[in-house]
Formats: C-alpha cells, structure tokens, sequence
C-alpha cells in the first residue's frame, strides 16, 4: 500500500495527519496511513516532475476533505489550527466550495504549508537507511537532510555515502562528552570511527564476542582510521576461573590452568586491512578492574607479541608504534625489533613501562640503526649498564634518531659514560632523557665535554640522579661556551642551587638565541 | 623545594618562546617598514619614527611575553616536580626494595643453612634412636627430636610470619603508595588547575595591557593622523579656494575674451554678410544678362538654324543640279578621251614627221656651223686688219694730243712735261692677252679637282673638257687650259684649295638654309662645290678674277712679299680683271635663266659653238693675241659652254639665285650687239664700261 502510495507520487496533503485521520477517516484509509501520505521518490527525477501531478492530487484531496467537511457538523470550524487549503478568496472566489471554505476559515493561510521540496527532503530523512539519497540532491537540500539525519543510522549506510564533519560532529558528542578533535587529525568523522573501532576493541572478548563485529566494520573504517589508540585488551573469558575468582588471587597454580587460551585479540586481521593506519598504541592490559585485579590479567602472553610484530611488519604505513605497560620482556622485544628491521616508515617508538632489560635494550640499538626511528622512549624499564652500552653504540653511528628517552633505568655511571661518549660523535639527537639512572659524578663529567663539543644537544635532562655539587660544577663549565642547549633539566640531582641556577641562566639565554633565530628564520621565507 | 626552585627564577630575565601577539606586532611592524621602503620614503626617518611610536606597545608586548614565559616555565616545574620528585621516590623506593630484597634473601639464606643443619642434626639423632634400646631414652630422645622440629618449625614459622608480616606491610605501603598517588595526582591536578587558572588571569591581564596600550598608541596615531588629516584639509582647503578664485578669474577673463571674440566675429560677420549680398547682387546680375545673352544666343542659333535649312533645302537642289552637270561633263569628258586618243594617234604621227625634219635640219646646222667658222676665220682677219688701222689712226691721234699737250706744258704753262705713258701706245693688234675669264665657280671646281689628286690633274681636267662638249681640238683646249690656269700659279693650288675650302666651310651664314639642309645628302666634294656656288652668288663672285681677288686677300695676310713681287703683275691685270669682269657680267647675265629651257640650250648651243669656233684661232695666236676673238663671244661662249651643263644638271634649285638685275641681253641679240657694241669697245675700255649697262638696259 505505502510503496503503490509512493509509486503514484500522491502528494502531500497540507494538514497533519492527525487532522486528516479525524476529518476523513475513511478517505484517510483510502489512501493509506497518513503518515505515510508523503510520496516516496525513487529518484530526484521524480521530485522534479511530480510538481503538475501533485497540484492535481492536492485539488483531488482538496474535494475529498470538503466533501468529508460537509457531510460533518457545522460545527467544523471548531478548531483554527486547522489550515484550509485555499489561500486565498480572490484567486478562488469561481469555486462555489472554495467561497464556503473561505468564509468558514478566513485566517487561513499558504504560511502553514510546507514546501513539496520540504516534504520530500523530509521523507528522504525519514527512509534515508532503506532508501539512503544524497549524493544526488542539489547542495541546499543536502544539508537540509544531513542536518536531519539520525545519528543512531547503521553505520553501514552512512560510512562511506556521508562525509560531512557536522553529521559527524553530532555523532560524536552524543556519544562521548570529551572531544578533542585536534587528536584525530581535526576530522569528526575520523574521531568518530577511530574511537568507535577503539571501543570495540576495548570490549572485544577473545572466544566470546563475534569476531565479525570487527570484520564488519573493517570495510566501513578502513579509509578513515589512521590511528589506533587501544590502552585494554581484555583476556579471554574462563568460566570456571570466574567461577572461583576470589581464591585465584590465592592459588598460583591456577595460572596455568588458564595459560591454554589466554591470548588477547589478534590484531593482524584489523591491522592489516587498514590502509592508512599511521599511528598504533597498545596496551595490553586492563583498565578499571579495582578488586577483580588478577594478575593474569595483565598477561603479554608469547604468541599476542608474534601476532602483533606479524602485523606490524605488514603494516607499511605505520608511523607511531607505541607498546607501553604491557609486560614486554627481552624476548617480547627481540621479537619485535625483528619484524620491524628496516621498516619503511616507522619513526616514533615507544616501549615505557615494560621489562626490558640488557638483551632487549641490545635489540632496540640494532633497530636504531636499521630503521628511519626518530623517537625511541625506552622508559621505565630494566636497562642496565649493558643495554645502555649496546645504545650507546648505536648511537654513536646513527643519523636518524633525535630523542632519546631512558628515564627510570639503571644506566649508572658505565652507561652514562658510554651514551655520552656516544654523543660526543653523534650529531642528530635533540633531546636525551637519561633522568633516574642512578647517575653520578663521572657521567657529569663526560657530559661537561659533551657540552662543550656537541651542537645538536637541545635538550638534557639528568634530574634524579646523584651527580653531585662538583658533577653540577662540571656541567656548568662545559655548558659556559654551549649556544644550542636550551633545556637543562637537573631538578633533583644534587648540583647544588647556585650551580642550577647559573645553568638555568645559560639555558635561558640559548632559548632566547634560538627564538629570536627561529623569528628571523620564518620571516626570511615570506619576502 | 619547590619554593626554592620558583624563588631563584623570580629575578631570571623573562626569556621564553616568542608570545604569538608579539610575533604578529613584528610581523606586521615589518610589513609596515617593506611597505614603506617600497614607497620609496625616507626610510631611516620613517623607520626611527616607527620605533619610536611602536617603542610603548612593543615593549608592553616584550615585558608581557617575558613575565608570561616566567610564568609558564615555573608552573610547568611546578607541576613537573612532581613528577620528579615520583621518580625520585621510585628511585628510592627501588634502591631500599633492593636493598630489603638483599636482606632478605641473605636472611633466608641463612635461615635455610641454619635450619639445614637442625635438620641434619635431627636427622642424626634418627639413626641414634634405632640404637636407643632404652624406651626412657627413646621417649627423651624422641621428645627431644619432637622439640627440635617444633623449634625447627617455630623459627618457619617465624619465619613464614616474618615475611608475611612484610607482606602486610607491603600492602600498606602499596596502599600508601596509592593513596600518595592519588594525592599526587589530585596534588597535580591542582596545580594545574592553578596554573591554567594563574595563566589565565596573566594572560588576561597581559592582553588587557597589551590592549591599552595599543589603544593608548592607536589614540595618539589617530590624533596625530587627525591632525595631519586636518591640517592636510585645512591646506587643502585653502588650495581650493585659491584655486577656485583662480578660477574665477579666469572665467572673468575669459568671459571678456569671449565678449571680444563675439563683438569682433559680429563685426566680421556683417562685413562678411554684406560683401556676399554684394556678391549674391552681382551675381544675379550676371545671371540675368547671362539670361539674355542666352535667350539671344536661342533666338540666333533658331534664325541660324532656319537659315540653315534653308540653305539645305537649296543644297539640295542644288545638289541635284551638280549632279546633272557631273553627268553632262562626264559624257563631255568621254568624248574628249576619244578626242585624246585620236590627237594622240596624229600628233605620234606629226613626231615621226617631226623628227625626220630635225634631223635634216641637224644635218642643214652642221652644215651652216662650218660655214659659219669659215665666216669667222674670215671676219677674225678682217677685223684685225681694221683693228691694226684703227689702231694706227688713235696713235696718231694720240701722238698728236701728247704733242700737244706737251706744247701747252712746256710753252703755255712752263711746265717741265713728261710723257704719259700708255700701254695702248705700244700695243699693236687687238687685244689678244685679254684673257679668257672663267666662272670663278668653274675655276673653284677646278682647284678642287685638281687638288684633290695631284696625279689626275690633267685628265680631270681634260675630261671637264669633254663634258662641256669641245670635242674637237682637245690638245687646244688643254694648251689653253694651261693658260688659263697660269693666273692661279701665283698661287699654289693646293693653298687655293685650302681656301676655298676655309670658305665653303666658313661662310655657311651665306648660304640659304633651305639648300644647307638638300646638300645634307650629297657627297663631299660636290657640297663644297655647291656651298662655293651658293657663297659666290651672295658675294657676287662670278668671274675668276673676282675668285682670284678674293684668294688673295687672304693669302695677303699669309705671304706680304709674295703680294709685292706680284703686285705690278697684278695691277696691270687688276685692270683687265676688272673690265673683264665688268663685260663678263653683263654677258654672264646673258645665260640667265628667265627663259625657257630651250631658249637657254640653243643659246648654250649656239655659244658652245661660237666657244668652240672662237677658241681655235684663239689657242693658235695666243702668244700674239692681236687677233684675239671678240671678247663678247668668247665670254658668252664660255659661261654656255661651262655654265649651262651646271643650270641644268646640278644647280637647277639654284637657278634663281643666278638671276642678274636687270633683264639680261639674249646671247644671240648679244652676239648681234657685240659687233655693234666693239665699235664702243673698240675706242676705250673706260667707255665701253660706262657705255654697257646702258646698252644692256637699253637692250
């Protein structure tokens, strides 16, 4: 009945439906449920061309209600609100009806009525997921129907036919309260699937949640996902182990009840089919478990790190890849290190808050010098004079990488003193981070020579570490001719307050140097 | 500690990254300068006045910027610290974790040695029990075995407690950990929530002034540019209003220019009006009379055109008249053909006949020519003899008045006498030397003949001969010819030649240009003959002596003694030149070519033959000469002889230059004279001279 409705273009009746149904029922069933009363435009075409046919079907439906109204009481007028379908009596004064329809409601007028183009835009909105129309529509209609467009349509329809950023923008904040756009590459649509392929990850279950949720959406989001921000995975459901959770914290043995199938999600699948996938952080934990803490929970498991250095390797548009928190050990490491040699596009890595330890450390300076990494933030981890020695190394002969990041390691003074032995060759590192590494005098030392020397180094941080009053004197020295140093972090070191504050002095007015050079060097580009 | 750190960075001068109103000020302080070099001010001035005027914001903005990175920079530490100082505690948290887990692992260590060695002990004294016989000391050792391993248990369990008890104490210090995290963390949030909160306020208050003092800056620009705007207006305004008095006036100005240029134009427009009137008046006038003129113009050319038809009706009739003439005269004019035909036939007839006379009557000439030389030998005697007693008588006479004449001197006047002294007193006989003059035309032509080949002189010369027609005695007439030319050999021939040359080439004023322009065709020689024909004619040269007169007043510049060894040679024939050319020209006239052509032929003939009969007894006694041929008809002969072949064949154009005043003596009547006339001649040369143009004009 609606699609013949449709099909005969019959047009859109001035009044509400209500009205219509309260009035003339009997026409009303005729014809269909009012609300369906609106025509359903297979195509634009038709919108165009059912102008003439819809005056004549409103004249049709004009007859009808008039008819119904005078078979009714009198007392028809009861009601203002209802709009006559006469504009007005001049133009309708030869129709003996009209004149009895003016005279019986005389405010009446055409301001009430929709447009037909309105009508139809609105339909269009109303069937936009059985019968998705945009692309087609002029530029003003358009707009019209994405400012109307539910966001809670599947995805499936608006994924690839809707791009605009308002539609988007509405999706988002309804969904979530903070948004901050400038982390998505300043497109809502990009936060929009990102975060949302974020939360189904996050909430992914291995072996129990359909893994063609995700597969699903991979056609949908593949050309707008190009970072992937994951802080959980959660393991795979046991139910016998929920069962007796509370004694898990108890008996260790039941950790290897559960080791069978333990691993987290295979990310190779997603990862892979994503073609601009640029920036990548995991985590593989769990977040917010208060007192269901298990420590299984937090379980990188073997076979999670080779599916994931698999699908890294494959991914060749990756930028980023961040791994933090998840238990990565030496082994974990070598793992990844080896997948991701000669990589073609990787330029940041960070792997903080893991166990890496000497071996791991040894891995990574061999990446340095196999791949284009720029940024390699190694904190918190178990690095010991060894690994450091092995970056050290690295160091020495790379020209790529510009930050170094070795907070709260065990560097010591071997360390140290290999790194900056290192520096004293290397000339492309910016920034080392080398705070609480339980550094002391001999590494000030070296690095006094390091500042004297090298002309790349902008930023040092040594805070937390014992160098002493006569390290911080030291460092002064070899700081007094430095013109490129603009950052000296030594808080907490131990230097002694007038030495920090003479470094601090120095520090400031390399930055005032180097912004007055960064002033004129951009105001040489425009003339 | 953190006090500390904020309270040393207090006085630290406020550099930090360049503020983005800053940037934007000296961007923009920038565009302003490159705008203004651009306008190709004065940049320095302009420049120094910019940094003056934009010192105050400037330096609002540099001092905000400074206090502002100050602020950043102390509570970035500020929340960074504490950071640090987590790391700091972790740090610490690690090195006493190792240095517990040292300590515990050493106690435990040696708990195990220890408890080893109990155990061992214990174990030992198993093996004494399966000795021990005794119950009682079973039983003790027993006890003491079971005190032992309770005492080996205790000190686990001691143990175990121990480290449960770290454990304990771990969870708290793990909680405390946490809840010195939160606080941390709540520490932070704080701090950064001051430090937005604080950044905000400096920030706030930072542009507050920044924008006071721009505004301040921007009040004394638009001040200052108002004043200028004002000042500018007041100038121009000013400028204005000179410029409109300027204008007005000029507009005075040209308004009274105007007003002239109108009056003038006015006046110029009247006179021109007035003149065309004039001339439009006139011109009608002309009109009209052209009007009559025209109308009578018609009204003739109608009467002449009526005139005209009738005359070309009567033309017509007269036409028809003619045409009846034209056939009248032509069946006359047929007529008179056969009238021709047959006249024709009888006057052929009459020739024959005629002929047949003519030569019968050539023959009868012959026959009387040689009667007639006969009759002149005889007569040619006859007169000598009574030249010779004429002769005798006129020296008697003469004799007789020299007599007395010399009486008279002598006696009557007392005078001594002397005797005159005449040539005609010696001569005897006629006079024979008189020379035969030639046509000095003649003579030229010779010259030039004989000149122009030295070697055919005399053939030349022969064959002229000839032409004119001697054809007897051709020795006599080259012996003659000899004499003749012996005048001439006072002068060389060649210089004649060359003279007379000079002449025919100098002279050409004298020839008329119509017979210039005929010679053009002819050869060489012949137009210098012609030329010297034409130039002796205007001259009046007819005879040779003339021609030799004239050669020699040339050749008198050339050669003086020449002139006087010749001189008395000369006079004594200058005299007989000049009577001979005197009687030669009233003869030469004779051939004057008034007459016919037949007339002047049989008078050619008949001189010719009294030529040829005169010359013989002439040649023969020519060293004699007293029976010379009378000069008359030796003269007519010889212009007939020589002149007439030249009238005819050559100088027929000529003919009329050769006409001689005066009707001319016919050389018959002539020779008919010159018997009467010798009688004069006979008596005195002088007479005879005088006596001959009367004769002639008688004649």
């Amino acid at each position: 009945m609606w699609a013949s409705a449709g099909r005969e273009g019959h047009l859109v009746s001035s009044r509400t439906p209500s009205t219509l149904e309260t009035r003339a029922p009997t026409k009303a069933q005729r014809r269909g449920p009012p609300a369906l009363a609106f025509g359903s435009f297979g195509s634009p075409a038709g919108k165009c061309g059912g102008d003439s046919q819809a005056i004549f079907l409103l004249l049709l439906l004009k007859e009808k209600w008039v008819l119904s109204r005078m078979q009714q009481s009198a007392a028809g007028d009861r009601s203002t609100a209802v709009p006559s379908l006469y504009p007005s009596q001049a133009s309708l004064t030869a129709d003996s009806y009209y004149t009895y329809r003016v005279i019986e409601d005389p405010e009446w007028s055409l301001a009430t009525v929709p447009h037909l183009t309105e009508l139809c835009l609105q339909h269009i909105v109303h069937n936009f997921e059985k019968n998705p129309i945009l692309d087609c529509l002029l530029p003003e209609h358009q707009r019209k129907v994405l400012d109307r467009l539910s966001t809670g349509l599947p995805l499936a329809v608006t994924a690839n036919l809707i791009s605009d950023e308002d539609y988007w923008k509405r999706c988002c904040t309804e969904r979530w309260q903070a948004c901050d756009i400038s982390n998505y590459g300043d497109s809502w649509k990009q936060m929009f699937f990102e975060r949302h392929l974020e939360n189904i990850l996050k909430c992914f279950i291995p072996n129990t949640t359909d893994p063609n949720q995700v597969l699903e959406l991979i056609p949908l989001c593949k050309d707008y996902v190009r970072k992937l921000e994951v802080d959980q995975f959660l393991p795979p459901v046991q139910m016998d182990q929920k069962e007796e959770s509370d004694d898990l914290s108890n008996t260790g043995s039941d950790f290897e009840f559960g080791e069978v199938s333990i691993h987290h999600y295979d990310l190779g699948v997603l990862i892979t089919a994503l073609p601009h996938l640029e920036e990548l952080h995991l985590t593989y934990g769990v977040k917010d478990c208060g007192m269901n803490f298990e420590w299984n929970l937090f379980n990188f498991t073997h076979q999670d790190c080779c599916n994931l250095a698999v699908a890294v390797k494959m991914c060749h548009n990756l930028k980023v890849f961040k791994l933090t928190q998840s238990k990565v050990d030496d082994d974990k490491t070598r793992l990844l290190v080896r997948n991701l040699l000669d990589h073609p596009c990787l330029v940041e890595l960070n792997l903080s808050h893991n166990l890496i330890r000497d071996k791991g450390a040894q891995a990574v300076g061999k990446l340095i010098n196999h791949s284009r990494l720029q940024t390699l933030d190694l904190c918190n981890n178990q690095i010991h004079h060894l690994g450091a020695q092995a970056l050290a190394r690295a160091l020495a002969e790379n020209s790529t990488l510009t930050s170094l990041n070795l907070r709260l390691n065990c560097v010591e003074d071997k360390g140290g003193e290999a790194i900056g032995r290192a520096l004293l060759t290397n000339t492309t590192l910016k920034s080392i981070h080398l705070g609480s590494n339980n550094l002391s005098e001999p590494t000030a030392m070296l690095f006094s020579q390091v500042l004297a020397q090298n002309t790349s180094l902008t930023s040092i941080n040594f805070s937390c570490n014992h160098l002493g009053l006569d390290g911080g004197k030291q460092l002064l020295e070899g700081l007094a001719d430095n013109k490129a140093l603009t950052e000296f972090n030594l808080r907490l070191a131990e230097v002694g307050q007038e030495t920090e504050y003479l470094i601090h002095q120095i520090v400031w007015a390399n930055r005032e140097a180097a912004r007055l050079g960064s002033l004129q060097h951009p105001s040489a580009k425009p003339i | 500690m953190m006090a500390a750190a904020a309270g040393w960075r207090d006085p630290a001068p406020a550099l930090s990254d360049p503020g983005p109103q800053e940037r934007i000020a000296a961007r923009r302080r920038r565009l302003a300068a490159k705008r203004r070099e651009a306008l190709g001010e004065d940049v320095e001035l302009k420049v120094a006045q910019v940094e003056e005027e934009q010192r105050r914001s400037h330096k609002q903005i540099e001092e905000s910027r400074q206090r502002l990175a100050k602020l950043l920079f102390d509570g970035t530490q500020m929340v960074t610290n504490i950071q640090v100082a987590a790391d700091l505690r972790e740090m610490q948290r690690r090195a006493e974790e190792a240095e517990l887990k040292l300590q515990r692992v050493e106690k435990l260590e040696n708990e195990a040695k220890s408890s080893t060695y109990k155990f061992e002990e214990i174990t030992s004294k198993w093996a004494l029990a399966k000795e021990m016989t005794i119950p009682q000391e079973l039983w003790q050792l027993l006890n003491q075995q079971q005190q032992q391993c309770a005492l080996l248990l205790e000190e686990k369990n001691k143990l175990i407690g121990e480290l449960q008890q770290e454990l304990k104490n771990k969870d708290e210090q793990y909680v405390w950990a946490i809840k010195k995290q939160s606080d941390d963390i709540h520490l932070l949030l704080e701090r950064m929530e001051e430090q937005i909160r604080l950044m905000l306020k400096n920030y706030r208050h930072e542009l507050l002034q920044i924008e006071k003092a721009f505004e301040l800056e921007r009040r004394e620009l638009l001040e200052n540019n108002r004043k200028k705007w004002e000042e500018a207006i007041q100038a121009h305004n000013a400028q204005e209003l000179e410029y409109l008095h300027a204008r007005m006036r000029k507009v005075e100005e040209f308004e009274k220019q105007l007003n002239q240029l109108r009056v003038q134009d006015e006046e110029e427009y009247n006179s021109m009006k007035i003149q065309l009137e004039n001339d439009v008046q006139n011109l009608e006038r002309q009109l009209q009379q052209m009007k009559a003129v025209y109308q009578l113009n018609q009204e003739k050319l109608e009467y002449n055109l009526q005139v005209l038809r009738k005359q070309d009706e009567e033309n017509t009739i007269i036409r028809s008249q003619q045409k009846r003439k034209l056939n009248r005269l032509h069946s006359l004019l047929n007529n008179l053909r056969t009238k021709l035909a047959n006249q024709e036939k009888q006057f052929r007839e009459e020739n024959h006949s005629l002929a047949a006379d003519c030569e019968r009557i050539t023959g009868q000439c012959k026959e009387v020519q040689r009667r007639m030389r006969h009759f002149a030998i005889s007569d040619a005697e006859k007169f000598t003899e009574v030249w010779l007693m004429n002769e005798e008588e006129a020296k008697g006479l003469m004799r007789k008045a020299l007599d007395a004449d010399r009486v008279i001197h002598t006696q009557q006047l007392g005078l001594p006498w002397e005797e005159p002294r005449y040539w005609f007193l010696n001569n005897v006989g006629p006079l024979g030397h008189y020379k035969v003059k030639r046509m000095a035309t003649k003579l030229a032509a010779e010259v030039l003949t004989e000149s122009s080949s030295g070697g055919q002189e005399e053939e030349g010369r022969e064959k002229e001969k000839e032409e004119v027609g001697s054809e007897e005695g051709g020795k006599e007439n080259t012996a003659k010819v000899e004499g003749r030319v012996t005048p001439l050999r006072n002068i060389s021939k060649r210089t004649a030649k060359r003279i007379l040359e000079l002449i025919s080439d100098e002279s050409g004023f004298l020839i008329e240009s119509k017979l210039l322009r005929s010679l053009q065709a002819l050869g060489r020689h012949e137009r210098t003959l012609m030329k010297l024909d034409s130039i002796f004619a205007a001259l009046e040269i007819d005879s040779e002596d003339d021609l030799y007169q004239l050669v020699d007043f040339f050749l008198k510049y050339k050669a003086q003694e020449m002139a006087v060894s010749q001189g008395e040679g000369q006079i004594s024939k200058g005299g007989a030149t000049v009577t001979g050319q005197l009687q030669g020209r009233g003869v030469l006239g004779s051939p004057g070519t008034r007459y016919p052509q037949a007339d002047v032929e049989a008078v050619g003939c008949a001189g010719s033959g009294t030529g040829g009969i005169l010359r013989d007894p002439h040649a023969e006694s020519q060293p004699a000469c007293r029976s010379g041929p009378p000069a008359a008809a030796e003269l007519g002969a010889v212009p007939a002889a020589r002149g007439v072949p030249q009238l005819r064949g050559e100088q027929q154009a000529a003919l009329p230059s050769h006409e001689v005043d005066g009707p001319e003596p016919v050389l018959p009547r002539g020779s008919a004279v010159g018997p009467r006339g010798q009688g004069t001649t006979f008596l005195c040369p002088e007479l005879k001279l005088c006596l001959e143009p009367r004769l002639s004009g008688k004649d």
